[in-house]
């Protein structure tokens, strides 16, 4: 009774609180909104603006699609750019989403210690991707501890894994498996948690064993988290970066080996200085990874409906 | 950057709990000779989990032990501690390659970006979850959006942008000459993230009405609502969003990379970046390096482990 008598009150008193209550909604959202429309949503098309010119750091002439063209015929990039980074992402994801599974799988049981392993498979993915970089470049050195500890069990190799043509874009798919496992633990463990202990119950009245529990009951349930982790791993690793610049530096070395789509936007932005070219890998990139979104979107549409 | 993608949180779902394990592996326990199994079992789960630890622990603990050694100890074959401890390699990494400096600059721009996003983020979150004003549902689904936009698309025009046209607008402001391709620009285009606005929202809408409804019968105003009543309301979440926006930050390597040009306003990953490339054999100082990167990570963690481990709920809001 009070509160609407005292809202009544108020109403009458301001003329309009719905008016009033609108606008101090618009105040507050406004820094963040222009924001966003500034740094985010309009780069879009500039992005595409820009694409469209011979743009080195200032504006040049109009060339339609001629850096399109252009990129369509430019082997480095196709050979070597997307190559790597569809090697990269073909390789990366499915590793860390075993590895990052059976973890979750693990450490969702009654353990001693629980916390203590979830935080210590969780940390590499919390920590920066620089220091790792330098950790992995010293332990993978010619004289490493993994080349010293391979020497020790009889197989014998010399050469620092970054710099061999070979090794280069595995050992960097091992790294990042390895860092970001923790994440998709953490992801598996939220979509273990929503599953009902019955079902669990029911299986081992049935005197199902955990191997087969696990893959007749635990991997089918967690259906929509396998969607939402596999996609969020693959638009990840196509923007693969850190890593590569990191180790392999701005050219991709050795010789290409770890030079990946993002890297290589970088490089035609900053080395080659060559802005509209480097925003027409940007825009190529985008209807990639905004096509492999919504594909994931019409799939997870269909698992939630039937 | 993107390929370790923070994960979307939600405050409110708590991982770190301790005791409600979600079972899957009692059940049997009544069949005879099952028992002994189990125990068996047992003990090989709890060796394979230490030893996953263990290995997933090794390259850290080898890069302090690195750390400590001379150079000459480095090329000496393997021991697992140094053969001389030595705090050379940090006395080299702060006097001789600057690190002091990076440090002090990656403190300023993950300390700067954390105090925006609380405050814009807390805002805009509380707006979004109890101001009713046309358009909000769309507004809301815009911020969301941005969510799918890659920063590599951004790049360019980011760059256009505050190359030209930001400090010809702030120098109408009275700022002028003003420059953004440096520590400013990495700041500016990193105020408010989306993410974070999702998260404060998400927490303010699972705060009880009533305590508004007292404040506004106080006639208290919104900012005031908010100030005096949400905010302290939400410690969960701004916690949390302190936590992983300094994180994210401390760790950042595209943005600097792209904007920071003067070497005084390098951060750490920079540092190290550039590091790796020049001296590369340099073990005790690159691990010095790299320990100074990780450790301020390490004590959050420490500390408000349940924050970070907390969340993750799969909200499907990342891509």
């Amino acid at each position: 009774m009070a509160v609407a008598v005292a809202k009544r009150k108020q109403a009458r008193g301001f003329g309009s609180e719905r008016l009033r209550e609108a606008l101090v909604g618009y105040g507050f959202i406004l820094l963040p909104m222009a924001f966003f429309l500034l740094f985010f949503i309009f780069p879009i098309g500039y992005a595409f603006y820009i694409s469209r010119y011979d743009w080195s750091i200032f504006k040049g002439a109009f060339v339609g699609w001629d850096n399109y063209r252009k990129l369509y015929h430019d082997s480095i990039f196709w050979q070597h750019a997307v190559r790597n980074t569809l090697v990269y992402t073909a390789f990366v994801v499915p590793i860390e989403i075993a590895l990052g599974l059976s973890l979750a799988v693990v450490v969702n049981q009654a353990l001693r210690f629980r916390t203590f392993f979830r935080a210590a498979f969780y940390f590499p993915s919390l920590a920066s991707s620089a220091a790792i970089a330098a950790i992995a470049t010293y332990i993978l050195a010619s004289d490493g501890l993994l080349n010293t500890v391979l020497g020790h069990l009889g197989y014998h190799h010399t050469n620092a894994w970054f710099a061999e043509q070979s090794t280069a874009l595995p050992a960097i798919i091992g790294l990042n498996a390895w860092t970001t496992s923790g994440t998709i633990m953490l992801f598996y463990l939220a979509s273990l948690q929503a599953i009902p202990t019955d079902v669990y119950e029911a299986a081992a009245i049935d005197g199902a064993g955990a191997w087969r529990t696990f893959w007749k009951v635990t991997f089918p349930l967690l259906k929509p988290g396998h969607f939402f982790v596999a996609v969020v791993s693959i638009i990840g690793a196509l923007q693969m970066f850190d890593q590569s610049f990191l180790i392999g530096g701005a050219s991709g070395g050795p010789n290409y080996a770890t030079m990946t789509v993002v890297l290589y936007l970088y490089n035609q932005a900053f080395n080659a200085i060559q802005f509209g070219y480097a925003a027409t890998v940007g825009i190529v990139l985008f209807v990639f990874i905004f096509t492999v979104t919504l594909i994931q979107r019409l799939l997870f549409g269909k698992a939630e409906i039937g | 950057m993107a390929e370790r993608a923070r994960p979307p949180v939600l405050a409110t779902q708590e991982l770190a709990v301790e005791g409600e394990a979600a079972a899957g592996t009692t059940g049997a326990a009544g069949i005879p000779g099952r028992e002994r199994a189990d125990r068996v079992r047992t003990v090989i789960v709890y060796l394979i989990l230490f030893g996953v630890a263990v290995l997933f622990a090794i390259p850290f603990l080898w890069s302090v032990s690195t750390s400590f050694r001379t150079l000459q100890d480095t090329a000496a074959g393997f021991s697992v501690l140094p053969r001389h401890w030595t705090t050379v390699g940090y006395h080299d990494v702060f006097h001789q390659y600057s690190f002091g400096r990076y440090t002090l600059n990656s403190f300023i721009i993950a300390g700067a970006i954390t105090v925006s996003n609380l405050f814009l983020a807390s805002l805009g979150g509380y707006a979004f979850a109890r101001l009713k004003f046309p358009g909000r549902e769309v507004l809301f689904l815009l911020v969301l959006g941005t969510l799918m936009i890659p920063d590599q698309l951004r790049l360019v025009p980011i760059y256009e942008m505050l190359v030209n046209w930001i400090p010809s607008w702030v120098g109408h402001l009275g700022w002028h000459n003003a420059s953004f391709v440096n520590r400013n620009g990495v700041i500016l285009i990193q105020l408010v993230l989306a993410a974070n606005l999702f998260l404060m929202r998400q927490y303010f809408l699972t705060i009880p009405r009533d305590l508004e409804e007292a404040a506004k019968l106080d006639n208290a105003g919104y900012f005031k609502t908010y100030r005096k009543v949400m905010l302290p309301l939400a410690g969960p979440a701004l916690a949390a969003v302190t936590i992983l926006t300094f994180q994210g930050m401390w760790n950042g390597l595209f943005w600097p990379v792209v904007l920071l040009q003067d070497q005084s306003q390098y951060t750490i990953p920079i540092g190290i970046a550039q590091f790796i490339q020049k001296y590369t054999t340099l073990w005790p100082q690159l691990m010095a390096a790299s320990v100074i990167a990780i450790l301020p990570i390490v004590l959050l963690f420490v500390l408000f482990q349940r924050y970070f481990v907390a969340g993750v709920a799969a909200s499907g809001v990342k891509g």
